[in-house]
């Protein structure tokens, strides 16, 4: 499975790369604005995309949306400070297959990847 | 400004209840909460690094957390094992914390509360406006023997 970690925060893409280190995920990128993390997805095509929503110039929802017109595929885990529960409702709606509330350990890291990975298992096994 | 004490209370409980969730969370050593206040004087206060926090919406204002490189550091090493983080490293620590503690509040506010990036700094910038017409609420707190402040300035 190949990652790709979006955050503004340098310390959050390190801690989200640090504590999936046991999982058998590639970690092919990472982007610290909205912008960037369009471009790698548009070349790379991820499988998975990481994605906070506070970010300087375009934000984690528009990038959502420009991430599910390219590449509708992607799994998106939005990993968040705002915990509202509107925002976490429309990034699902626009098409988050996960959402987290900061401040996240390696304990809620490690179940929010387990459940995405069993979940893909499960379709591609046909469950 | 004036404020009345059931808006002070209520505010500073929102984010007494997100700084003791940040340090619980991540570092199983719980945060001590000093007694809150209102900010007469002229001045902010500050430590080494802050990282605020543009507050607008439904409320306008900012909000803060200021600490010294010490706490940053100890943070840093807990989260992502760095002895010796860099100074790029310290403030976007800084930054981080204040945008986890204030987005938090939301859970109780709203999405009309709306939060920005944080801009970071070091000491005091000279360049920093803050509104006149907001009421200045201080929470000095202490964590693992560190102080520092949360400081919240809303209409």
């Amino acid at each position: 499975m190949r990652l790709l970690i979006v955050d503004d925060s340098s310390i959050m893409r390190r801690i989200i790369e640090k504590n999936l280190k046991d999982y058998d995920i590639e970690i092919i990128g990472m982007a610290p604005d909205g912008a960037s993390a369009v471009k790698i997805v548009k070349e790379e095509k991820p499988d998975v995309v990481t994605l906070d929503i506070t970010m300087p110039g375009m934000d984690g929802l528009a990038c959502l949306d420009e991430i599910m017109l390219m590449h509708p595929k992607c799994k998106v885990m939005i990993i968040t400070a705002l915990s509202d529960k509107l925002t976490g409702l429309r990034a699902l709606d626009k098409g988050a297959r996960g959402f987290l509330y900061k401040p996240v350990n390696a304990d809620d890291l490690a179940k929010a990847f387990d459940r995405l990975l069993k979940r893909n298992e499960n379709k591609q096994s046909g469950v | 400004m004036k404020t009345s004490k059931a808006e002070f209370d209520a505010t500073c409980s929102l984010f007494i209840n997100s700084v003791n969730n940040y340090f619980r969370h991540l570092t199983e050593i719980d945060s001590e909460l000093n007694v809150p206040y209102i900010k007469q004087s002229e001045g902010l206060m500050l430590k080494d690094y802050t990282g605020m926090i543009g507050i607008s919406g439904n409320r306008k204002g900012f909000v803060y957390i200021s600490a010294n490189r010490i706490m940053y550091e100890d943070l840093i090493k807990i989260f992502i094992g760095i002895d010796d983080p860099s100074e790029e490293d310290i403030l976007d620590m800084a930054g981080e914390i204040s945008n986890v503690v204030a987005g938090n509040v939301r859970a109780n506010l709203g999405a009309n509360f709306m939060i920005s990036v944080p801009v970071v700094f070091q000491g005091m910038p000279s360049k920093l406006k803050i509104p006149e017409d907001v009421s200045i609420y201080v929470i000095p707190i202490v964590w693992n023997n560190h102080e520092a402040f949360v400081v919240i300035g809303l209409q």
